[in-house]
């Protein structure tokens, strides 16, 4: 297969061809989904160096695991799994290194934002979406890793309650407090940055 | 509204609810503005995050990203390549004074403390002779203290069989 | 006088501990080397296969296995061998009606394995071996789902 044809061959194509060990096959895949990966790897991660070291570890794993992917789920989808994966070890290593106090506190938090007001006017409304994605950057900045995982594993990767507490290792209902508070929080910080304007 | 109410109503926004008690809630927004303004909120927040990760590019070239993808795929599967050759005489003068102490200790240790035998090579690495798998690759973590050895043969159910409870039975 | 006499009173030790160190590698090596052999079933789904009553794998077994890069959640326990393999010996340990590992002791610490499915030679793989430590062999099987041999070292 040549190079013209990796970039014209759909992903089960190129997943084939790089299981039989074709390089080239890979880096179109890699070419075509990198984007995608970063952009998950920053959302949990919030560090670019970082988020650019997850995501080229999970393109070496993808490629290492690559036998196991047999097409039940899109190549992009099972890219992403390994990537988020990867992001919740790191995270789970970055949290064994906090204190505990500081982790009590975390948890603890969402209780305030139980008791927020409700944010009765959209404070996103009519914005540009180059400013929306600057606030929500920031706004996420400032939620706690558990509540930001919930969050971009239930809004970007559209996964169910259940498989969030799969994934996390944790109860359904945790991921749903943990959704709650995170939304709520990020209503809040969205409309202090509007009234910040 | 208690905290389990709240969380209904999330739940109701991400159509995790039942149906039957779907409708409920629904009734229940209808009677509770305070319910309503709660899930318009949240509902809000929602529609914000949409689209947000589709801006985000990597920030590095698709060359430069490659390389390095490949350069690191490519170190963990190839061996530790051995050092280049150097001079005879150079390597034995380099060699002798410190493989002579070493020598003395090793002997000694030998002696002491391990019982020679045909068998005893305790410290070598994981080796495989692929008999009907060509293709298997070894993964070994050192703080699970594990190593993963992946067979394609098997896959096609040499050691499985065809329906997925009597596949390893 | 003095300084020899401690001098002398340290290297005796010194031999001492030696030939004790020596006497407990030894033992070590002629010991029995105690394993465990797991079939296990890996899958995404929560349920055992329909008319089967798997049990979740072990704890700690779940612990090691989630630090490999294998993308199943759920692993099942199909069967489980506990056995003892001598210096030298090869134990033969069935793990289902087609597949078997035969396990031999090489040293103190290291094994042959060699796996076996449908009478065919799959792979033999001489592996280190410490106390807790495991090796595991595994496959893809139909309907996205894994099987793994899991062989974990006890004494």
């Amino acid at each position: 297969m040549t190079a013209t044809d990796h970039s014209s061959a759909d992903d089960r194509t190129l997943v084939r061809a790089a299981q039989r060990g074709d390089m080239a096959a890979f880096e179109e895949l890699v070419a075509r989904h990198r984007d995608k990966i970063y952009a998950r790897a920053y959302s949990m991660m919030r560090n670019e160096e970082e988020a650019v070291d997850l995501s080229q570890e999970a393109w070496v794993k993808g490629w290492q695991r690559l036998r196991q992917f047999q097409g039940e789920a899109s190549f992009g989808t099972w890219m992403t799994r390994v990537v988020i994966n990867l992001c919740l070890d790191q995270l789970r290593k970055q949290k064994r290194q906090r204190t505990e106090s500081i982790e009590a506190m975390d948890e603890e938090s969402g209780g305030v934002e139980r008791q927020m007001p409700v944010v009765t006017s959209n404070p996103t409304a009519g914005l540009e979406r180059a400013e929306l994605r600057q606030r929500i950057d920031r706004a996420l900045a400032l939620l706690s890793h558990e509540h930001r995982t919930v969050l971009v594993l239930h809004e970007f990767e559209e996964m169910e309650y259940k498989e969030i507490a799969r994934t996390m290792g944790c109860s359904i209902g945790t991921v749903m407090s943990r959704l709650f508070y995170a939304r709520r929080k990020l209503a809040a910080l969205l409309a202090d940055l509007k009234k910040q304007d | 509204m208690d905290f389990d109410a709240q969380l209904k109503l999330q739940a109701f926004l991400d159509g995790e609810l039942p149906e039957g008690e779907a409708s409920k809630v629904a009734d229940w927004l209808a009677r509770d503005r305070e319910a309503a303004a709660l899930l318009e909120e949240l509902r809000n927040t929602r529609g914000a995050m949409a689209g947000f990760e589709a801006g985000i590019q990597l920030p590095e070239s698709r060359e430069f990203f490659w390389s390095k993808v490949q350069r690191e795929i490519q170190r963990r599967e190839t061996p530790a390549p051995k050092s280049a050759p150097t001079p005879l005489l150079a390597r034995l003068r380099r060699f002798l004074v410190p493989a002579s102490a070493l020598a003395v200790i090793l002997v000694a240790g030998a002696v002491l403390i391990r019982p020679a035998g045909p068998f005893d090579h305790a410290h070598t690495a994981g080796i495989e002779t692929a008999l009907a798998d060509a293709g298997a690759f070894t993964y070994h973590d050192y703080s699970a203290g594990a190593t993963l050895v992946w067979l394609s043969y098997p896959a096609d159910n040499e050691v499985a069989d065809n329906d997925e409870a009597g596949t390893i039975e | 006088m003095r300084a020899k006499l401690i001098r002398a009173t340290g290297l005796g030790w010194f031999s001492v501990a030696l030939v004790l160190l020596a006497c407990a590698e030894v033992r070590a090596q002629a010991a029995d080397m105690k394993l465990q052999a797991y079939l296990l079933w890996g899958t995404d789904d929560t349920k055992s296969p329909e008319g089967k009553a798997y049990k979740p794998v072990a704890p700690e077994i779940l612990h090691k296995l989630k630090e490999l890069p294998l993308k199943w959640t759920l692993w099942f326990e199909v069967n489980r061998k506990d056995f003892a393999v001598s210096q030298g010996a090869v134990k033969e340990v069935p793990m289902s009606e087609k597949c078997q590992v035969n396990v031999t002791k090489i040293s103190g610490t290291e094994v042959e394995v060699l796996l076996i499915g449908k009478g065919k030679e799959v792979v033999k793989r001489k592996q280190s071996l410490p106390k807790g430590e495991m090796l595991v062999l595994g496959g893809n099987a139909p309907n996205s789902t894994a099987w793994l041999v899991v062989l974990k070292r006890i004494e």
